[in-house]
């Protein structure tokens, strides 16, 4: 392996990864500065449970309307972020526990998931630029983002065999945009993911309060039916 | 601001109307004189509008904003977009994207360095601002559907009512929405009631009801203290429907429960919640909470009504910066509890027809009651049907988010209606229920303009049917 891919492998991830965190820091004092108020009302429900039910919605394609028409869309979802999410372990695994990739069917499994998520990003770059709908919503980085991730999944299934000496192009490939993500990924919509539990957290928190979510809270044995105060 | 725009949509391009601002203005209506109500006025209203929306935004907006991943899931859970499923402007998240990218461009940070990578964008002019007002009062109900329906959790209806009160602020609003205020801020209710026309509907249909019973013993109290029950409606009851007022007396004599109406306070209705006012939303909310403390009653109970339950019950204490110490809930809550009490008695036999039950997005999506009408309707209707989706994912009535009072809007309203009218043709019923005064007008226009065999109903006037009195046939 060349000192320069070695690098690429180590001290630039690592100061990718820093830069990453520096900039997400400050990504979270940004959304603490603003405010949030005090709910004033006595509770139908508990804010708790509405919190862990819009959390756990992720894995309850069954509850929204949205997923539950358009099952193919929510394996989509599934396929894609275990693809992204494997892709971001063998990040890791190449340069740390190479000995990990040198179980075939381990390295196949990951090679498989990464594949499939890099054909689902192919698709779902084929609705955005195709539908109308995609189209009329979709920005710049909306398209740039899934391209980019689309190429950073290829180049993960090149690079999982981590075999420098039959040529270092698919490890460099999928190094340098790792790197270059780490830096990106604040900056574009992929950092959706930090946003994520706090959107779902507020709104489940308030519906929760308010007796909504979960659904069948007021069913429960023995619960008081949501919108009945007590005297 | 006569420009008109060329987005396809139609309402986008409704021009800004002034008539009834200027007409206040000349008349020095109190609430525009001091500055409760504003009206609009040349200027620089866009920098004004990034200036409130930079100092208001809140962290559950924040993050709404910047959420949105651009995947589309919610367009199908809007009636607009299904009713025009050509039409990308229609989806929640095109109307979204027109607020976020305000933020994107003034608060937000690739926006504010590279605007055009993220769609970013700052109001130009004052028609700029009127094509906004369009697309939040015009083309949303704000029903919530779509939040129900994102997997980010993006509440889309929350991020219209805010840009609502933005413009609002700035006097940019349907010309609805300003009468609809100024009768709230200057007489205490929104449809402008006066305490004589109140008083004397009040009187009117307490003598029909001891007619009726045959007994001077049933009553409509007001301002009576230490009472169980502190009685708030909407206006609408005076002006259109003081039959439903009769409703709930007769029961509530049933009953024998002790109840009062304010002479004060008496409005549940809040157009606060509609304009995305809060000032407003506080002092119509303030009104009642203070009628319930002077006189004394131990139990708010909010006539049928979507928005003026979630007004009352939720939104408002926080808008009023009280906390709440009484029981607040809808009447249908206390008709459960006095039929399952068996304090009345009812025949479901007296109401045979086929009843489907309309949910109010307000009181589903943004309330806590979606089972108590239900067992409500189930002891009192002989054939009770669901209609498909139902409870939280029931769609609007299209007369959500005040869009009855703009009259601008009505076209593209009523062809979203046709998601509605599938929906109620699909039950085979002949009678819908719904729980709120809004959803029966908005109802009543579907129902007349796609020609259905049904007629609107609320559950009091079901309950009221059915209610078995000692002595009567
Ligand atoms: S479903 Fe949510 S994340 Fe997706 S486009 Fe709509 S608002 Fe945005
Ligand atoms: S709140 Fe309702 S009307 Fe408004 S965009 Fe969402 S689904 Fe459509």
């Amino acid at each position: 392996m060349s000192s320069l891919l070695k690098i690429l492998e180590n001290e630039v991830q690592i100061a990718a990864l820093a830069f990453m965190g520096l900039v997400y820091s400050v990504r979270l004092a940004w959304v603490f500065r603003f405010k949030i108020g005090r709910d004033r009302t006595l509770p139908a429900g508990s804010g708790r449970s509405g919190t862990g039910y819009s959390l756990m919605s992720i894995a309850m394609p069954w509850a929204m309307e949205s997923t539950r028409k358009r099952p193919g869309r929510y394996v989509e979802f599934v396929v894609f972020h275990l693809g992204v999410a494997a892709a971001i372990a063998a990040s890791f695994i190449i340069p740390y526990g190479p000995g990990l990739f040198e179980t075939a069917w381990v390295r196949a499994s990951f090679q498989a998931l990464i594949a499939a998520a890099g054909f689902v990003g192919l698709v779902r770059l084929a609705r955005r630029l195709t539908d109308p709908v995609l189209r009329a919503i979709s920005s710049p980085d909306d398209y740039f983002s899934l391209a980019l991730l689309i190429f950073w999944l290829a180049a993960g299934v090149l690079a999982a065999p981590n075999r420098p000496q039959a040529g270092e192009g698919p490890l460099a490939a999928f190094f340098g945009l790792t790197a270059f993500f780490l830096v990106y990924v604040p900056f574009s919509k992929i950092s959706h993911y930090l946003y994520y539990p706090f959107t779902r957290i507020y709104l489940g928190r308030a519906l929760g309060h308010r007796g909504a979510w979960p659904p069948a809270a007021a069913k429960a044995a023995g619960a008081r039916p949501a919108g009945e105060d007590a005297a | 601001m006569r420009r008109r725009s060329n987005i396809p949509s139609g309402v986008v391009g409704a021009p800004l109307d002034l008539r009834t601002q200027d007409e206040a203005k000349r008349q020095g209506c109190p609430s525009v004189v001091d500055g409760r109500l504003r009206t609009y006025a040349p200027g620089d209203n866009a920098g004004r509008f990034v200036d409130i929306l930079g100092h208001r935004v809140s962290r559950p907006l924040a993050v709404s904003l910047a959420a949105c991943v651009h995947c589309g899931l919610c367009a199908e859970s809007c009636h607009y977009f299904l009713a025009r499923p050509d039409d990308p402007t229609m989806t929640p998240v095109w109307k979204a994207d027109q607020i976020r990218k305000i933020f994107k461009r003034h608060v937000d940070w690739t926006g504010r360095v590279a605007p055009w990578w993220v769609k970013a964008g700052s109001p130009r002019d004052d028609e700029d601002l009127n094509r906004l007002k369009n697309i939040v009062f015009g083309a949303c109900s704000a029903c919530r559907r779509c939040t129900y329906n994102c997997p980010m959790g993006v509440d889309t209806a929350l991020l219209v009512r805010f840009a609502r009160g933005l413009l609002t602020e700035l006097g940019i609003v349907p010309e609805g929405v300003f009468n609809v205020s100024r009768d709230e801020w200057e007489t205490g209710n929104q449809m402008a009631v006066t305490e004589t026309d109140y008083l004397e509907t009040l009187e009117w249909m307490r003598d029909e009801l001891r007619s009726e019973l045959g007994t001077d013993a049933v009553d409509i109290p007001v301002d009576k203290p230490d009472c169980e029950i502190l009685y708030t409606i909407n206006p609408r009851e005076i002006k259109f429907d003081p039959r439903s007022i009769a409703h709930a007396a007769r029961i509530f004599h049933a009953a024998g429960v002790s109840w009062t109406l304010p002479k004060r306070g008496w409005d549940q209705t809040n157009f606060g919640l509609f304009s995305g006012d809060d000032k407003l939303g506080g002092f119509v909310a303030r009104n009642v909470y203070e009628a319930a403390d002077r006189l004394r009653a131990r139990r708010i109970v909010i006539s049928e009504c979507g928005h003026g339950y979630r007004s009352t019950r939720w939104e408002g204490y926080n808008w009023a910066g009280c906390d709440q110490k009484l029981p607040t809930e809808s009447v249908v809550v206390t008709l459960k509890r006095l039929l399952e009490e068996g304090r009345i008695a009812v025949d479901r036999g007296r109401n045979p027809e086929p009843v489907t039950f309309h949910d109010s997005c307000n009181i589903a999506r943004s309330g806590d009651l979606v089972e108590q009408p239900r067992e409500v309707l189930r002891r009192v209707c002989a054939d009770f049907r669901e209609m498909h989706p139902n409870r939280r994912e029931n769609f609007c009535c299209t007369g959500g988010g005040g869009l009855l009072s703009m009259a601008e809007y009505r076209p593209l309203r009523l062809e979203a209606g046709r998601i509605k009218a599938d929906q109620l043709r699909a039950t085979g019923a002949s009678v819908v229920c719904t729980m709120c005064h809004n959803c029966i007008d908005g109802l009543a226009d579907v129902i007349k303009h796609y020609r259905l065999p049904m007629r609107v109903v609320q559950v009091l006037e079901l309950v009221s049917k059915a209610l078995v009195l000692p002595g009567q046939p």
